[in-house]
This record gives structure tokens, C-alpha cells and sequence, in this order.
């Protein structure tokens, strides 16, 4: 009882939390907003950090002259900054039925709040989007920054319920209606669609938000436990379907599944984006403090 | 390569059966339902299955598959499908079996000729498809039709079954001729005859149709009785011959044996071979008739026993009773001084049953006389077509080969009658009255002879006395050939055993019923005709032949089968007919068109499915366990 007053959230324990507080987000472009933040941009902004001369043009600010050069010199150069700019983190966490399975969406919502705290003490602006029953209305998280959201990010996170049949594509649709701003989306799904994630992908990309494409496979999704003559059952469409001996398809199963895992980290990487797949059987650590890590989507 | 047929084509109804077992497996199909988040992995595995094989449909119903095969192959055995070794038959086909005494010979398994030749009948029975139809026949010494032309396989196979072997020998010519009067009604391209080859291969017939002898294998050694004889020697004493013959070129032992009434007479041993028969000569002496049975008691084995019996009747012992007309001087003398002769030469007969009638008048015909002589006489049947006139004739020619002028010489014979056919008569009117010319003359018939039943008479048609014949060497001769039919025909000089078929006549009461008993204790009711002969009684089997009265026995009478070409078993090899010879063949049965049945092919097909059905849902169940 001590213990669970004592955590910040229900999602993971404090010590992971630590451990997430110094950590921040490893976007592969600059694909920050002009709104002041935390992330250097281009030449032109009006931090402290100087970043180069150029020649005075007709109708420049002469606060950026340097005075010193035009003594020596006797003429005008501008002097240039680095632009301090602000990166939109965009949560899209696929609540549908599927993600019920093998405590998906619970590692789901644990990996969005870690990246959700990334970005808020980074200074990003960080929304979440849940997709499931709604697909005009998703449960979302309005974006905000600053530590002050932290409670408000880990409270939805951990209210957010499962159910509902709306495919990851039609959610990226969605949030887009809603998103404005260059960043980061982070799509947490197990991405189990019929459909083509292309569009849905390439209208993130065109949004100006860097693909991170994470997903969340089940135990029995990785390595399925079945024999005999079975009628599958889509938990989310109700459909079926009828297989006979399903132990003797498992390697034409594994085939497929590598097959996606190859399909969907090409179409993110088309969008300069990542794509890494996981399985509940890793835990929560392993996954934030060592693969995103060692791929590179976060640093320490 | 002949595609299957069906000996139970309506059976394909069954078929309709699949379509509740398709029904059924469908509504009775359970899987277990297993919800996963998402069917599109294993969506994507199905389609990639389908892809690769095409047989994925019927591998996800691998249970329905099993189950339907399995149908299918119990319905297609229940069909009784059947490989033809030969294209359909449209053909109407006499089978001709043998079921003479040869018959009934067995090999060194037990198995009779008769067994054989079933096999070989039924093989092609069953062969028997399409618009094809078979009639049976059976055959011995006569034909016997068992079936008309049919497609029944039971019916005919139930006719072959009811088959038995005879005790009579082998001939094809009335089976031949009954198989050819169907011609007329049918179209008949072949026969076929099923025998051992024991069969007269002399056939008196014109083949209109080929003839397919198909001969069974020939079976173990056999000895029997080939001859059964007896001439008489003196006024009581008598010769009986007996011949014992064997079918093996091995000698073969055997011992042979005289009973008269279960006494033994005589007895000896044979040592035969087939080309070596042996003739054994029994003296017996006996005043009364006796009927004789001769046994054959083979030391080996011996495959046919039909031939091991025989009887012989032998008559009383007396002499020739004789009437002569006392005005026939000649006759007289001639006749005296032959042996064993009562000569009635009074003027009127004293008896009424005499062996031997020389006479110049007709008046005597209603007399009960076996053998009969006129003299000077031309029938009052022949009035119309033969005259006689005073004056000379010679002889032109005459049968040499009649009994009654062998070795009688009538060239250069004086003749004081000559006898005249009437205005466009001749030898034809003659025969059509039942007459024979035996001498002719320049211008008509001289000497007719005319058998009645069992009766014979000679028919001079001149006076011998005006004629030199009595003074002519012939005219002895010729007396004595008189006397010699006469001693035949009365079983005074040498009789023969009765083969089996029909019983020889009987001396008996005229116009009576009486009982004939055969050895097997069936019984026949005969009537004597007007002169007292009883007649055609069957006698099929060996063996003694009883004739009763009211119950009483009157005459007994014995048969043998005496036939050596049963008894030797000899094949023929070809028979003879008018135009052409047909050879025999042995037949096997694997040279048969016997069809070749597959239903047990598919039920043994059906089980194994079975097995692998049930292997391979157990060793499922046991991995999913």
C-alpha cells in the first residue's frame, strides 16, 4: 500500500521513471515547430548560441550587426544564431480489441508514457491519440508541454480502455484531422490490418511528422500454440476462418509474420521513418533502456 | 487395354449416398474455436497455401476425403466390377457337356473328368456379359437339352449342377444335331463342346457352325471289362469270352471273376496295358440259362468303376427247331446234315414255335417265327410290281456281303422262273415296301429279304427246285448261312452281353404290362407288343435288370458298359465329319476368357484407407494431446 502511493503512476515502477527522466527523443531530421523550444534549428534563430556571419542586407535588423567586425572591417555583417525550436511528439496508441491480447495495450500505454515524459521534460509538445470505439471522436490527449502535463500524459494513459475494430490506418486518418505540427509520431499498434499502411504513412510524412513505427506483438501472436483443425476467430471483426492442422502451417505462419515485420519496416523507412517490432515477452526495460537504445530512437 | 465392367451395374444408385454423407460431415463438423486478435496472419498463411497447393481444399476436408474414397471404393466393390478378357459376347452359344461313362473317371486328386468340365462350363458362365446367351446340353450315347439359349447365370449353373455321369458311351451326333436344329431360330456361330475326348470321332453330321472342343485333362489309370461274349461249343457246353483292357501304358493287375448268382464260376487274374489287352475264355457247362455277371477287381487304384461289371445272359441249351415244307427235298437234305436240328418235315407243323421256317407257301406268316425262307413265292405286297413267267433267267448280281449269301457263288445258276418288274417298277417301290434286293436278275429281283422287328425272312421268288442251285457247291453254303441267322437270332450259337442304353428284346406274353426294376431300383412300365417282345426299356446304368410281372419276376437281364474306348480313356485327338475333321484341344482353365473380378481388389483398397484413415487421426489427435 505504501509502495503503490508512493509510484507515480501504475504503468511502470519509479526506478524506470528515473531512468526515463534522463533520456530524450532521437528524431532522425529537425522537424521542429518555430514556436520556442528546446531544439536547435536552423541558422536565423535568436537563441545564444552563434552559429555564423553573413552580409547586411537592406532592411536587416542592425541589433544583429557586429560592431566589432564593422569597426575593423568598416563594413556591416549580421551575425547569426541558432534558432531554438520546439519538437511536436504525436502518441497514437491503437486501443482496438487486438491490442487486449497478451497485455499489449498495457505495454503499449507503458512505452507511450515513457516516450510522453521524454518529450514533456525535453520541453516537447506531447499529445496522445487512442483509437478505438470513436473513430471521428479518438480519446486524445490535447498537446502540451511542460512538466506540469506529466500527471495529466500518465492519468490518460492510464485510463485509456481497450476495444473496438478501427484499423491502425483509419487512426493515423483521424489524427491527422486533429494534428498540427511538425515532430514525431510515435504509432504504437501491432499494426494487424488488411489494408495498405502506405497512404496512411506517407500523409504522416507529409504532415511533417517523422514515422516511429513500434509494434507490440503478443506472445501467442510470436509464437502460436496451436494443432489440429481450428476455426480462428478475428476478435475484433467476429469473423472466422477455418484451418486444418494448424501445427503443420506454423512455419508458413512464421514466414508470413517476417514477411509484415519486412513489408511494414520498408514503407516506414520509404518515409524516413523507423519501424522496430516487439513482443510482450521482452519486458518494458529491456525494450526502452536497451533496443530503442541501441537503435537509436532514444539517447541517454 | 479393356476398361472394367459391372456384373452389378445398378448398384451405382449407392453413389447417391454420398451426397447425405457430404451433408452430414458438414452439419456434424465441430472445430474448436480458437479467437486470436486478428485473422490476417493466418488469412495470409491460407492464401499462401491455396497458392502453393492445389489440393489445400481437399487436405483442410481431409476427414470428408477419407469418408468419400472410402464409399466410393465399398460402392465400387458392391458393383462387382469385373475385368473382360475378351470383348462382349452378342452371340448364342450351345455348350455341349460329356457326361458319358468316362466321365465320371477321376484323377489323382478324386477329381472326376465330369468336375473338370463343370469348372471349365461354369468359368464360362460367368464369363457370359452382354447380349450373349448360353443353352446347355448334356450328351452320351444320345443328347439331352437341359436349358434354352438364356442370360441366367443361376439357372444355368443350377442345370449344371443337377449333372451326373452315365454309364453309356460317348457320341456328338444327336446333341450335334439338336444343337443345329437351333440354328434355324438363332444365330449360331460356334458350339462348344466340353468332354474328355472320349467319343466316337466318326460324327454322321454337316457342320453349319464351328465346333470348339475343349477336352479336360485326362485322369488316372483305369482297367475294365471291354468284352463279354459266349459261343456255344456243344449241345450243353459254352465259351465265354471276356476281354479286359487298361488305360495306363503301365501294366496294371486285375482279377477277373464269373458269378452266377452270387457263385463264383471261374475266376483269373489280368495283367493289361493299353496296348495290351487280354482275352480270357471261361468254358461253362449249363443246360438251363443262366445269367452271368463278370466282376473286375482292379489290384491298384482304378478311375472308372462303371466298367468293371458286366452280365451275359446265356439261353437254354437246345437245338434249332426247324419246319421245313416236306415238298422241299432239297432243304430237307441240306438241312439234315446240319448239327443240333429238330426237323419238322410232317405235313402239317407240330408245334407252334419253330427257329426256322422253309416254306413254299405264305400261309404260315402269322406263325411266331424269328427266321423265315419262301420258296417260289413272290409276297402279295409285290404282286402289283413283279411277275413271274415261265421262262429261263440268269443271275446279273447279288449281295456278297448279306449274311445270307456269304460265300454262296450264284454265277452261272440256271434259273427256270424269270421274274419281271412291272412297267416302271424297280429296286426303289421295292425298298419303299420294305424289301431288299439281295440277287437280281436281268429283269427283275430274284432272292428279297425283308426284316420285321426282329424277324427276317428271305424271299426266293423262284423255285429253287427249278433252278441248278441244289445242284451247285452254294446251295450247302447257302443252307448253312440259313441256319447260322436262324442259331443268332434264336441265341442258340453265340450271344453277346448287353451294352448299356437301351435293353435287348424280350421273349415275353403278348400285349402285357410289365415292370422293368433297374439296378438303382427305379422302375419303368413297358407293354409287349402283339408278338410278346418287350422293348425299349432304358437301361443307363450297369447292372442287373429285372423284369416283373405282378410283382413276379419273369426275366432278368444284365448290361456292361463295354466299350473300349471308354475304358482305355483314349482322347480322340480330331473328329471326323462329313466335310471336315475339327481337332480336340485340352482345355485349361487359365486359357479360358474367364473374367478377371476386381471388387475384392477395391475392398482390400477400402480396409487399407480405413487403417490409414485411422492412423493418421490418431497420431493428430495424439500430437495435438
Amino acid at each position: 500500500m505504501s509502495t503503490a502511493s508512493t509510484q507515480l503512476t501504475g504503468l511502470f515502477d519509479n526506478t524506470v521513471l528515473n531512468r526515463v527522466e534522463r533520456m530524450r527523443l532521437n528524431p532522425r531530421r529537425r522537424l521542429t515547430n518555430r514556436s520556442r523550444g528546446e531544439h536547435l534549428a536552423g541558422k536565423g534563430g535568436s537563441s545564444t548560441d552563434f552559429a555564423d556571419y553573413r552580409d547586411y542586407a537592406s532592411g536587416d535588423d542592425i541589433r544583429y550587426v557586429d560592431w566589432n567586425i564593422f569597426a575593423r572591417l568598416h563594413r556591416p555583417y549580421i551575425k547569426q544564431f541558432l534558432h531554438e525550436e520546439e519538437l511536436h511528439v504525436v502518441l497514437l496508441l491503437d486501443a482496438s480489441t487486438s491490442m487486449l491480447f497478451d497485455d499489449k495495450l498495457q505495454r503499449a500505454a507503458q512505452l507511450a508514457a515513457a516516450f510522453g515524459m521524454m518529450g514533456l521534460l525535453n520541453a516537447e509538445r506531447v499529445s496522445v491519440f487512442a483509437s478505438h470505439q470513436q473513430v471521428d471522436q479518438p480519446s486524445m490527449l490535447p498537446p502540451g508541454t511542460g512538466r506540469t502535463r506529466i500527471r495529466r500524459l500518465l492519468t490518460f494513459l492510464e485510463s485509456i480502455e481497450g476495444g473496438g475494430a478501427v484499423p491502425v490506418e483509419e487512426s493515423i486518418e483521424t489524427v491527422l484531422r486533429f494534428h498540427r505540427g511538425r515532430g514525431i509520431a510515435v504509432i504504437l499498434s501491432d499494426f494487424l490490418t488488411f489494408s495498405d499502411l502506405s497512404r496512411s504513412l506517407n500523409m504522416l510524412y507529409n504532415s511533417g511528422l517523422e514515422i516511429w513505427g513500434l509494434q507490440i506483438m503478443g506472445e501467442s501472436e510470436v509464437q502460436p500454440d496451436v494443432q489440429g483443425d481450428l476455426r480462428f476467430v478475428d476478435s475484433e471483426t467476429g469473423s472466422s476462418l477455418d484451418v486444418t492442422n494448424a501445427g503443420e502451417l506454423l512455419d508458413v505462419y512464421h514466414a508470413q509474420r517476417n514477411a509484415m515485420v519486412t513489408l511494414l519496416d520498408g514503407q516506414c523507412r520509404r518515409c524516413s521513418g523507423r519501424f522496430l517490432s516487439i513482443d510482450t515477452s521482452q519486458s518494458l526495460e529491456s525494450v526502452l533502456f536497451d533496443r530503442l537504445c541501441r537503435y537509436g530512437w532514444v539517447s541517454r | 487395354m479393356s476398361w472394367p465392367s459391372f456384373l452389378f451395374p445398378t448398384g451405382a444408385w449407392f453413389f447417391l449416398a454420398l451426397i447425405p454423407l457430404v451433408i452430414l460431415y458438414f452439419l456434424k463438423l465441430k472445430r474448436p474455436l480458437y479467437t486470436i486478435p486478428s485473422l490476417v496472419l493466418w488469412q495470409a498463411v491460407i492464401n499462401d497455401q491455396r497458392v502453393n497447393s492445389p489440393f489445400q481444399k481437399f487436405r483442410r476436408n481431409l476427414l470428408l476425403l477419407f469418408q468419400l474414397i472410402l464409399l466410393c471404393l465399398i460402392i465400387l466393390a458392391l458393383m462387382q466390377p469385373f475385368l473382360g478378357s475378351g470383348p462382349e459376347t452378342d452371340e448364342h452359344v450351345p455348350v455341349l457337356i460329356d457326361i458319358s461313362a468316362s466321365m465320371a473317371a477321376t484323377d489323382a486328386s478324386g477329381r472326376s473328368h465330369l468336375e473338370k468340365a463343370k469348372e471349365l462350363a461354369r468359368a464360362l458362365i460367368g464369363n457370359l456379359r452382354g447380349s450373349g446367351r448360353i443353352a446347355l446340353f448334356s450328351f452320351a450315347s444320345t443328347g439331352r437339352r437341359l436349358t434354352e439359349f438364356t442370360d441366367d447365370q443361376y439357372l444355368l449353373e443350377r442345370a449344371l449342377d443337377r449333372l451326373q455321369p452315365t454309364d453309356l458311351p460317348g457320341r456328338l451326333d444327336d446333341v450335334l444335331r439338336m444343337a443345329a436344329a437351333y440354328t434355324r431360330s438363332f444365330p449360331i456361330d460356334r458350339v462348344i463342346v466340353f468332354t474328355d475326348g472320349n467319343i466316337d470321332d466318326l460324327v454322321d453330321l454337316e457342320l453349319t457352325f464351328s465346333l470348339d472342343v475343349r477336352r479336360v485333362e485326362p485322369g488316372a489309370a483305369n482297367v475294365g471289362i471291354t468284352e463279354l461274349n459266349a459261343r456255344r461249343t456243344g449241345p450243353e457246353d459254352w465259351d465265354v469270352f471276356l476281354r479286359v483292357a487298361a488305360s495306363s501304358e503301365d501294366l496294371l493287375e486285375a482279377e477277373v471273376r464269373l458269378y452266377h448268382d452270387g457263385q463264383l464260376m471261374a475266376k483269373d487274374t489280368a495283367e493289361v496295358a493299353i496296348d495290351e489287352s487280354e482275352r480270357f475264355v471261361f468254358p461253362i457247362r449249363s443246360a438251363e440259362p443262366l445269367l452271368l455277371e463278370a466282376r473286375l477287381v482292379p489290384a491298384g487304384s482304378d478311375s472308372l468303376r462303371s466298367d468293371n461289371t458286366a452280365w451275359l445272359s446265356l439261353p437254354e441249351a437246345r437245338n434249332l427247331r426247324v419246319r421245313v415244307s416236306p415238298d422241299l427235298y432239297s432243304w430237307r437234305h441240306a438241312i439234315h446234315g446240319l448239327p443240333r436240328m429238330d426237323v419238322d418235315e410232317a405235313e402239317q407243323p407240330q408245334s407252334v414255335a419253330y427257329d426256322l421256317l422253309v416254306s413254299t407257301t405264305q400261309d404260315v406268316r402269322e406263325t411266331e417265327v424269328p427266321v423265315r425262307v419262301f420258296i417260289g413265292v413272290i409276297p402279295d405286297e409285290l404282286e402289283d410290281l413283279v411277275t413271274q413267267e415261265d421262262d429261263f433267267a440268269d443271275v446279273i448280281d447279288w449281295n456278297r456281303t448279306a449274311p445270307l449269301l456269304r460265300h454262296v457263288q450264284l454265277r452261272e445258276v440256271q434259273i427256270g422262273q424269270k421274274l419281271i418288274y412291272a412297267d416302271g417298277a424297280g429296286d426303289a417301290d421295292l425298298e419303299e415296301r420294305g424289301f431288299e434286293v439281295l440277287v437280281a436278275g436281268a429283269s427283275g429281283p430274284l432272292v428279297l429279304q425283308k426284316r420285321e422287328g426282329l424277324e427276317v425272312s428271305f424271299w426266293f421268288l423262284f423255285h429253287t427246285d427249278r433252278s441248278t442251285l441244289p445242284y451247285r457247291v452254294s446251295f450247302p453254303v447257302l443252307v448253312s448261312n440259313v441256319v447260322d441267322t436262324a442259331l443268332r437270332q434264336a441265341s442258340l450259337s453265340e450271344v453277346q452281353s448287353a451294352p448299356t442304353g437301351v435293353l435287348p428284346p424280350l421273349h415275353l406274353e403278348a400285349n402285357r404290362e410289365y415292370v422293368v426294376r433297374a439296378p438303382d431300383g427305379e422302375e419303368s412300365r413297358l407293354t409287349s407288343t402283339t408278338t410278346g417282345l418287350l422293348t425299349g426299356a432304358p437301361a443307363g446304368s450297369v447292372g442287373r435288370y429285372d423284369v416283373l410281372d405282378s410283382g413276379e419276376l419273369v426275366a432278368s437281364v444284365g448290361t456292361g458298359l463295354l466299350s473300349p474306348q471308354e475304358t482305355t480313356l483314349t482322347a480322340v485327338e480330331e473328329l471326323r465329319f462329313t466335310e471336315l475333321n475339327v481337332a480336340t484341344g485340352e482345355a485349361e482353365i487359365t486359357m479360358l476368357d474367364s473374367d478377371r473380378p476386381l471388387w475384392w481388389l477395391l475392398a482390400l483398397l477400402a480396409f487399407v484407407f480405413l487403417l490409414v484413415e485411422w492412423w493418421y487421426f490418431q497420431r493428430a489427435r495424439g500430437v495435438s494431446a
